[in-house]
């Protein structure tokens, strides 16, 4: 499976949609799905653009993002969080897999001062723990009552890719 | 006349400058602390009136995770001030906020004595995690992730023991 990440543009709303008004591909994630395109719209002016690191994925050979990689900003310049979403069209094809493997060799070039990616899953969201397992992050432990989400309190796997990660190929 | 060994905990005050130079002038003290150390007293003060006073403050939100840290002075190492300073200050802020689920603190992997500050206070580890934090500019360090989280340490109601 081969992606390409690039950065979004305010055209990519409609296709920006397809996962950001679906619940289900939003379980997980700290929003809630979004119900106008112009509330995305905005989501996406103002912070999407800005964002220090925010990609499309697209499919080779295909300029339609058909979802998203975003690296976050933590209190250490050294880490820096990874988060992903993928329209469920494209799920189980290893499309967030190869993202994630995408973004890995391009954001320690691109970010300053960047050591170590860090992603944080539910602990019931074993379809995102194996994307992380499969691009070569290593399971540090569990992070218990991490994480108040949707009106209840998670346990969240915390994991992580550390530059050096890169020479185990 | 308080027990040997009792700690109690306060809000700072201005006034603590001097007392707050003593350990954090103190390379030892401040080895694992991503700030380097103090050298005046001013810094010290500094501190205190833009970074310690202002946190004390309720600050408006009511987060269910908070941070834990802690530093004390090479003269009272090695006779569980930490340790007791750390379950106090675990029971105080779940009492206080009662928002909070989740408490969580972090020794480096080299520190050993914090790490056994924190489970001699009943917290829990949770794992090794690289590169987590960089101090002093210098390359990131790997920290012990622990947590006490609400309803840990409490006595079940099975484990009462019962005299007939």
């Amino acid at each position: 499976m081969e992606v390409t990440l690039r950065r979004f543009d305010l055209s990519d709303v409609d296709a920006m949609m397809a996962w950001a008004s679906d619940p289900e591909a939003a379980a997980f994630c700290r929003w809630e799905p979004y119900e106008s395109t112009e509330h995305l719209l905005a989501f996406i002016r103002d912070t999407v653009l800005p964002h220090p690191w925010f990609r499309a994925i697209c499919l080779a050979g295909d300029s339609r993002p058909v979802g998203a990689v975003s690296l976050v900003p933590t209190a250490d310049a050294c880490r820096g969080e990874l988060g992903y979403v993928l329209a469920r069209a494209h799920w189980g094809k290893g499309v967030a897999t190869a993202a994630t493997k995408r973004a890995l060799t391009t954001v320690f070039g691109e970010v300053p001062g960047l050591e170590r990616v860090e992603a944080f899953v539910d602990v019931d969201n074993p379809a995102s723990q194996r994307v992380l397992e499969k691009a070569g992050f290593r399971r540090e432990g569990l992070l218990r009552r991490h994480y108040w989400h949707k009106g209840r309190v998670r346990d969240l796997v915390i994991y992580s890719f550390i530059s050096s990660d890169l020479l185990l190929g | 006349m308080e027990a040997e060994g009792y700690v109690s905990l306060r809000e700072f005050t201005e006034a603590d400058a001097e007392a707050l130079l003593e350990w954090a002038s103190d390379p030892r003290v401040v080895r694992f602390q991503r700030r380097d150390a103090y050298t005046h007293v001013d810094e010290a003060r500094r501190y205190i009136i833009d970074h310690v006073l202002p946190f004390c403050r309720t600050r408006g939100t009511a987060p269910s995770a908070a941070s834990l840290g802690y530093l004390v002075a090479r003269a009272h190492w090695g006779r569980g001030v930490a340790t007791r300073a750390v379950s106090a200050a675990a029971e105080a802020v779940f009492a206080e906020w009662p928002w909070l689920v989740r408490l969580e603190a972090i020794a480096d992997v080299e520190n050993p004595a914090s790490q056994r500050v924190l489970e001699k206070a009943g917290f829990t580890r949770e794992g090794v995690l690289r590169r987590y934090v960089v101090l002093k500019g210098r390359p990131s360090r790997d920290v012990v992730m622990f947590s006490f989280v609400r309803g840990d340490g409490e006595v079940k109601p099975a484990e009462v023991a019962t005299h007939s």
